[in-house]
């Protein structure tokens, strides 16, 4: 795809990210792991729960981590469920994701499970950071589903997230922060 | 009595009347929902949110062809239905699922409460289904001794207060947030606050206790996909995730109608379905499950995997005058749009599904046996407002008109004669003239100050919600 369509789609997609109280920023694969690190520092979360994925090493993303105090754990984690929640006085958790793909058109991130991805990893704490390659983000829904899908099996588990978590169960009105993360911000690194 | 329909191609043949028992219960909920003013400012706040929303999202996105396209689809993949169940199937056990099929909701209940005994199983968490709703599963779980959590935030308000759905998508819009306080208040024994960031934040660390000891995750299925075996969950809070992320067994009740073909079907309605029902095009989250945690999984994802398939009466309504009925995504939006809904909310219908689709459904898949079926379908102004609420395009309106055709009453065959009489009276100049004027010397001699409030014999139903003006013109 050329350049300047992926750029299209990536503006398309942070757009949406902020319309679906998120947040996304491109970055340098040089860039990222100090991104990373800054929006944890930001967040003040104090542990980090990271997919093990060869792509994060290679960006130095549990490095930086660990190197700003972050309490970085490797999927999986050896933790209790309650612990793995943030009972039990446990640090507030960032989980990190890296997303198969994202639909541009409705902000919406694709997040599938597999041996070091765990299913659960957005949802345990208060804050949701992905790391996103650029090359991934398609413009519908449509075209991040069926041809993903056709012919072969999905991964057990593949999760829509389309911002953080909300609730309209009070009178109606949208808040955020019910079960899942209370804040999401996307790393898109825009030449991967 | 069953309901015998006869199967048609056309699917317009009336159906044939089954007589069942006339009751007064409906009238006497809806007329106690009407003295509730609380309740009544409740529902008018939710359904105005609603419809603004509904109206900006109408407009930013090809609303009318994307309907015509899930009305297209439904029709399909209805008629098609076994098929689909059959393939459905077969992909669900080929990832490591269990597949079973019930004909009724006593036959899921029972299922689950023994998967439950065999697993040891103390606590079980659950997200929002419907149609868990409609098989009462929670009391058949809390009858065998087990504990059962309600996570989404509405259902455990519902639950803490004893109470039940109001509405398909948001089961706790009867109550506000001053109620909900003090609800959460005596729960905890703690003082809280009555804002919303609060009440949230008190339910989210509660319930992470529930998610962390659970033993078994219940959720429902919006959209089974056939063609790989999925099982699409939408939410906007993030307890289906946990519900089907951690405990090491997963339940999963679903409509056996609830089945889409394939991957570019389910794409229009992960998005068509949150556009009715929450003015938005997308669920915040969406879980797509298929199967079990695989064999190099690890850390989460539930290793057993059990989808019940549930008939409840479905089947019996393919191939008749009401087949459309099944099209239904479940998504609420006839609930906010009908006047009915909105004067006395869900409680008033005795049933888990209310509204205009809960007019239809209630009576149907109870074979139009229970003592709901002769007062469900009249439960209506037929002002249409659902059909052009809903988003697979069903003819609600027609629908309740052939539900109301199938009654057979004492009360409904005197209804019947009378407008035959009527009828019959009106079809001569002379006998019709005659009759107005009877009508107007009857009227003018009750009225009082221009208007009848009370009419005589069978005219009392009428006048008992409206007056009557005592002549023609009446005045300004």
């Amino acid at each position: 795809m050329p350049a300047t369509e992926t750029d299209a789609l990536v503006a398309r997609l942070i757009g949406q990210l902020e319309r679906r109280r998120a947040s996304g920023e491109g970055v340098t694969a040089a860039e990222a792991a100090a991104a990373a690190a800054d929006r944890m520092m930001a967040w003040g979360a104090g542990r980090a729960v990271v997919p093990d994925d060869p792509w994060l090493v290679e960006l130095g993303v549990p490095a930086a981590l660990a190197a700003s105090g972050v309490e970085v754990l490797t999927w999986p984690p050896t933790l209790s469920p309650r612990e793995l929640l943030g009972l039990d006085g446990a640090p507030a958790t960032c989980g990190v994701t890296v997303p198969a793909a994202a639909v541009a058109e409705r902000g919406t991130l694709v997040l599938e499970s597999g041996p070091g991805h765990g299913r659960a990893l957005d949802v345990l704490g208060p804050f949701h950071l992905a790391l996103l390659r650029a090359s991934r983000v398609v413009d519908t829904l449509a075209e991040a589903l069926a041809p993903r899908f056709r012919g072969r099996r999905p991964p057990s588990a593949v999760s829509l997230v389309s911002g953080p978590s909300r609730t309209s169960d009070i009178e109606k009105i949208s808040t955020l922060g019910a079960h899942g993360a209370l804040s999401e911000h996307v790393l898109i690194v825009v030449d991967a | 009595m069953r309901l015998r329909v006869r199967r048609t191609s056309g699917g317009t043949a009336p159906p044939p009347r089954v007589a069942y028992p006339e009751t007064e219960a409906l009238r006497e909920r809806a007329r106690e929902a009407l003295q509730d003013d609380q309740l009544r400012g409740n529902l008018r706040a939710a359904a105005g949110s609603w419809a603004k929303g509904q109206a900006a999202v109408r407009e930013r996105y090809p609303f009318a062809e994307m309907r015509a396209e899930a009305r297209r689809i439904r029709t399909e993949d209805i008629r098609r239905l076994p098929e689909l169940l059959d393939l459905l199937e077969e992909r669900v056990r080929a990832a490591g699922g269990t597949v079973v099929r019930v004909a009724d909701g006593e036959a899921a209940c029972r299922y689950v409460v023994e998967l439950a005994r065999r697993r040891g199983a103390r606590l079980l968490a659950k997200s929002k289904s419907m149609a868990t709703e409609e098989i009462k599963l929670n009391e058949a779980l809390e009858e065998a001794g087990l504990r059962v959590v309600e996570t989404d935030l509405g259902e455990w308000i519902l639950q803490l207060r004893g109470d039940h759905p109001s509405h398909i998508i948001a089961p706790a819009v009867h109550l506000n947030r001053d109620q909900i306080a003090d609800l959460f208040r005596r729960h905890s024994g703690e003082e809280i606050p009555n804002d919303r960031e609060a009440l949230i934040a008190y339910a989210r660390r509660r319930l992470r206790e529930d998610f962390a000891a659970a033993d078994i995750g219940v959720s429902g299925v919006n959209l089974a996909v056939a063609e790989t075996g999925t099982l699409c969950v939408m939410e906007n809070e993030g307890n289906v995730r946990l519900v089907t992320a951690l405990p090491p067994v997963h339940v999963a009740l679903l409509g056996m109608e609830r089945v889409v073909a394939d991957w570019e079907e389910a794409a229009l309605f992960l998005e068509l379905l949150p556009m009715a029902a929450i003015n938005d095009d997308a669920a915040t989250y969406v879980s797509l499950i298929t199967g079990t945690r695989a064999p190099d999984e690890a850390g989460d994802g539930p290793t057993e995997l059990h989808l019940v398939i549930l008939d409840g009466g479905r089947s019996a309504l393919r191939g008749t005058p009401f087949e459309e009925a099944l099209h239904c995504i479940r998504c609420g939006a006839c609930l906010y749009s009908c006047p009915m809904w909105r004067s006395v909310g869900g409680q008033a219908y005795g049933s888990p599904y209310s509204g205009p689709i809960g007019a239809v459904i209630t009576p149907l898949l109870e074979g139009m046996r229970g003592e709901r079926s002769s007062e469900l379908p009249f439960f209506s102004s037929l002002c249409g407002a659902c059909h052009q609420a809903c988003p697979v395009g069903i003819p609600l309106h027609d629908l309740l008109v052939r539900a109301r055709a199938a009654v057979d009453t004492p009360a409904s065959r005197r209804a019947r004669l009378a407008f035959r009489a009527w009828s019959i009276l009106w079809r001569w100049p002379p006998t019709y003239r005659a009759s107005v004027a009877l009508a107007r010397i009857g009227l003018a001699v009750m009225g009082r100050r221009g208007w009848v409030r009370r009419l005589p014999g069978p005219g009392a139903a009428w006048t008992d919600q409206r007056d009557l003006p005592s002549r023609w013109p009446p005045h300004p």
